[in-house]
């Protein structure tokens, strides 16, 4: 795996799990907004936001990993990534901190209920297992 | 230095071969051509130095060659003749060709200009047969390399204007930089000079001795500028190359460098010219022409107006800068922001106003109503500088009707009006390929040949007009021809035939429904397939591509009389007139284009029949589609006594659409939806609505193609 360590991740729970961003990738992190839904697109593909005039789409991680849906809560955010030119927001449940791992894991085949592929290694940092997503893999998925 | 003007260059050069290409049309058609040659004198020379200053050497003897036959003309030397603007012509399409090729990243090497090169020289030499031309042209081109003797030769025969005895060297054009570093050199009491080289042709690396050159020039001073690149010298064995250099060193006299650098190895012939201070001042308002000013001047290039010539249009006078489309895109994209947060300022100020009575908040009423003039302002001012004259489109056509004229044995008078109508740049893009294409028709199949048009007690030459004007708030092109015009019962069997309506259908058409049969897929009135138009690319294509534009194309036709095809375009892409709809307690957009009517009809107007729920309106019946339900949306709770119903219609199709609210119409800015979306059916892409929430534009075309697929009727079927 890459070195570890020195990188720093962007960390962010959903459920009871811990998912991590590298922080390169994050523009910016904002509360939840209005949503525009758009009709016929996949579930977790929640709608458009507007993020100072430009039309930015939401996924939700949740949705995508096929947990239950719950209503936002306050601690509800939307990572707003930067990914081929393109801003897409994620909502998530919480975001948690900035931080570095001492160790990162290539991921196991399946990681809870969810493809390993996903993710490019399992970080850890003071005992919490995170799962470091493979954005290509999460935002191109069909 | 190369990539850094490369830009410049290259817009300078689509200038100058669009004002070539009517300059030359004008030569054709006017009676006093001394103006035209001219500017076409003129635009050959600016385009020579450029290229020159760039190292495009092929374009650069090109475009000399062009320049010293209009030198002759001008002068009177040469009459202006048929054959001269077809030389010219096939000259231009030369450098056409080249400035291809130095857009794909070509040196401009790779076309061979030899055959025009000839042509043009012999027409200078007075050699008018044409046959022979090659072989004579031969000949000189051989004198030509051993200096020429001839007085013809001398006068316009070298590429690089040799004369009889002494080489004469042309001195390349200096960028700036070059000018300021030799300006500081003489200034510090440095000698200066030019040391032109010429590197004999039996040399068979001729790149690699002019690099040797350099390098012995180096030792003796500092060489500040070489012309052309290295890289650029021809590598053909048989052909001298020449190379100017600056230099600027001390302790040596011209005649010193002189002899020292002809003995060098290869050199065949060398000069060294001193300069002086003056030569730089004198040199500068010339070159700041050809050359931007300075790099970080590059984007923004003020419009040589008088290098442009006064021939060109009065338009030409007005100042005016470039400025590349990404700025402007930005611009506008910034003014959005600040639309957004204008509102959002007027929003705080209502909260503030209620809660509490301090002079503050009047203060900020008064700050927030002046802002939002400003900024309406200021959108609208970021909007104009989009426009352009379609102008920049129109003058395309000349050339290409004189030619296709040409290829179709027919006599064609063209009538542009309105070439100053502007509308938005993106659109002048999008529309030129469905204009073209109406041209090409209106020649080939609408204008008869002279005979016909002749026996029918027609002038012999077609008129075709094409028109541009502001009509209300739209754009309206004309395409008008005088010819045979459209035979709706020709056009109604030929359908029929082909299969595209049947009998009974046709039978239901009016004439004027026969008529825009010519819209329909598969359809071709063509007998003959010819080169210029039926390519397979019908006229259904060319609506479509307007309707894409949310734009209409209309005919008026008379047999025998002439056609008239009627295009109507927005002024703008990016903004349309949209009404807003509520669907399920989150807006829609409709675009105002495609809205027929609205409707309030009560729940038992609404029949089925066969499952499908239409309404008769005036004895037509259209399909009702419950949007929601192709949305996905939950249906409105309650039964309301009225139901209201957009109709909407894309090509001869309507559908009536149920909504549960009407809010109102609006200008929209459409935004695309991004390509992680991608393209959704039924949605066109989105807008950002006053209080900064998101609202999705209905893309009526593809939604009746969707739901009224099944049931969606033509009109009065």
């Amino acid at each position: 795996m890459q070195a570890s360590g020195q990188e720093q991740y962007v960390e962010f729970g959903i459920e009871q799990e811990q998912y991590a961003i590298r922080i390169e990738d994050i523009h910016e992190i904002i509360k939840i907004q209005d949503i525009t839904a758009i009709p016929n697109v996949k579930d977790y593909v929640k709608g458009v936001i507007n993020l100072r005039g430009r039309i930015v789409p939401v996924i939700s991680l949740r949705c995508f990993f096929g947990s239950e849906e719950v209503p936002f809560t306050k601690s509800s955010r939307i990572v707003v990534i930067h990914h081929q030119e393109e801003a897409v927001g994620i909502i998530v449940d919480r975001v948690n901190k900035v931080t570095t791992f001492s160790d990162i894991q290539p991921p196991p085949e399946r990681v809870g209920g969810v493809q390993g592929s996903f993710f490019t290694g399992i970080g850890l940092a003071e005992s919490r297992l995170v799962g470091i997503l493979r954005l290509d893999e999460v935002l191109l998925h069909e | 230095m190369l990539s850094e003007y490369r830009e410049v260059f290259l817009e300078e050069l689509e200038e100058q071969l669009q004002l070539m290409d009517e300059e030359i049309l004008k030569l054709e058609q006017e009676e006093d051509c001394s103006q035209v040659v001219q500017s076409l004198f003129r635009a050959a020379h600016t385009l020579k130095g450029s290229s020159a200053a760039m190292g495009y050497d092929v374009m650069k003897n090109l475009t000399h060659e062009m320049e010293q036959l209009l030198d002759l003309v001008r002068s009177g030397k040469r009459g202006v003749t048929g054959k001269l603007i077809d030389r010219l012509f096939y000259a231009l399409d030369h450098l056409k060709l080249l400035k291809l090729d130095i857009v794909d990243g070509g040196g401009g090497t790779g076309i061979d200009i030899s055959v025009c090169v000839r042509q043009l020289r012999s027409y200078a030499s007075g050699e008018e047969t044409d046959g022979e031309t090659a072989a004579i042209v031969n000949g000189e081109a051989e004198t030509e390399t051993k200096a020429g003797t001839g007085a013809e030769t001398g006068e316009f025969g070298g590429m690089e204007g040799f004369k009889a005895q002494e080489p004469d060297f042309a001195k390349p054009p200096l960028p700036l930089n070059v000018r300021l570093k030799a300006g500081e050199c003489l200034d510090q009491g440095l000698n200066v000079h030019w040391i032109f080289v010429r590197i004999a042709e039996s040399c068979a690396i001729k790149g690699a001795r002019a690099f040797v050159i350099q390098s012995g020039l180096a030792e003796w001073g500092e060489v500040l500028f070489a012309s052309p690149e290295m890289e650029e010298l021809p590598e053909q064995n048989g052909e001298t190359a020449d190379i100017a250099f600056l230099h600027a060193g001390s302790g040596r006299s011209p005649g010193d460098l002189q002899t020292l650098v002809s003995d060098m190895m290869d050199v065949a012939e060398a000069r060294v010219e001193a300069v002086s201070s003056e030569e730089f001042e004198l040199v500068q308002p010339q070159l700041s022409a050809a050359l931007p000013l300075e790099p970080a001047m590059s984007a923004i290039q003020p419009v040589r107006n008088e290098e442009r010539g006064a021939g060109t249009s009065a338009k030409g006078k007005t100042q005016t800068i470039r400025v590349s489309v990404e700025r402007l895109e930005h611009l506008m994209n910034l003014v959005g922001e600040l639309v957004i947060d204008q509102t959002r300022i007027h929003e705080v100020e209502r909260v503030q106003r209620r809660r509490f009575n301090d002079p503050s908040v009047e203060e900020l009423g008064h700050i927030s109503d002046h802002l939002s003039r400003i900024i309406g302002d200021l959108q609208e001012s970021v909007m104009k500088t989009r426009m352009l004259p379609i102008e920049q489109l129109f003058n395309r056509f000349p050339r290409m009707i004189r030619d296709l004229s040409r290829d179709l044995g027919k006599e064609i008078e063209l009538v542009i009006e309105g070439k100053d109508t502007e509308l938005d740049r993106t659109l002048i893009e999008e529309i030129a390929d469905p204009l073209i294409h109406l041209i090409r028709n209106a020649l080939d199949h609408g204008i008869e040949k002279p005979e016909i048009r002749q026996s029918k007690g027609k002038p012999a030459k077609g008129t075709l007009t094409i028109r541009a004007a502001h009509e209300d708030n739209q754009v309206v092109i004309y395409v008008i021809d005088d010819g045979a015009g459209i035979d709706a019962l020709k056009m109604r069997n030929s359908a029929i035939g082909k299969g595209v309506i049947t009998e009974e259908e046709a039978a239901y058409l009016s004439e004027r429904e026969s008529v825009e049969l010519i819209f329909r897929p598969g359809f071709s009135t063509a007998a003959v397939v010819s080169d210029v138009s039926g390519r397979g690319v019908g006229m259904d294509i060319v609506k479509s591509h307007i309707e894409k534009l949310n734009g209409l194309i209309e005919i008026d036709t008379a047999v025998g009389q002439g056609t008239c095809f009627k295009i109507k375009l927005p002024l703008t892409l990016a903004i349309i007139e949209g009404l807003l709809v509520k669907l399920t307690g989150q807006t829609y957009i409709i675009p105002m284009s495609n809205i027929a009517e609205i409707v309030r009809v009560t729940p038992e107007d609404i029949k089925t029949v066969r499952g499908q729920s239409v309404i008769l309106l005036r004895n037509q019946v259209i399909p009702v589609a419950w949007i929601h339900e192709y949305f996905r949306l939950p249906k409105p709770e309650g039964h309301k006594p009225y139901i209201s119903l957009v109709i909407v219609g894309s090509a001869e199709k309507r559908l009536a659409m149920v909504v549960d609210e009407l809010i109102g119409n609006q200008e929209i800015v459409i935004k695309s939806l991004g390509s992680y979306i991608g393209k959704v059916p039924g949605i066109a892409g989105g807008t950002i609505l006053g209080d900064g929430s998101v609202a999705l534009i209905m893309e009526i075309a593809g939604l009746i193609g969707k739901i009224g697929g099944k049931g969606a009727v033509s009109q009065g079927g």
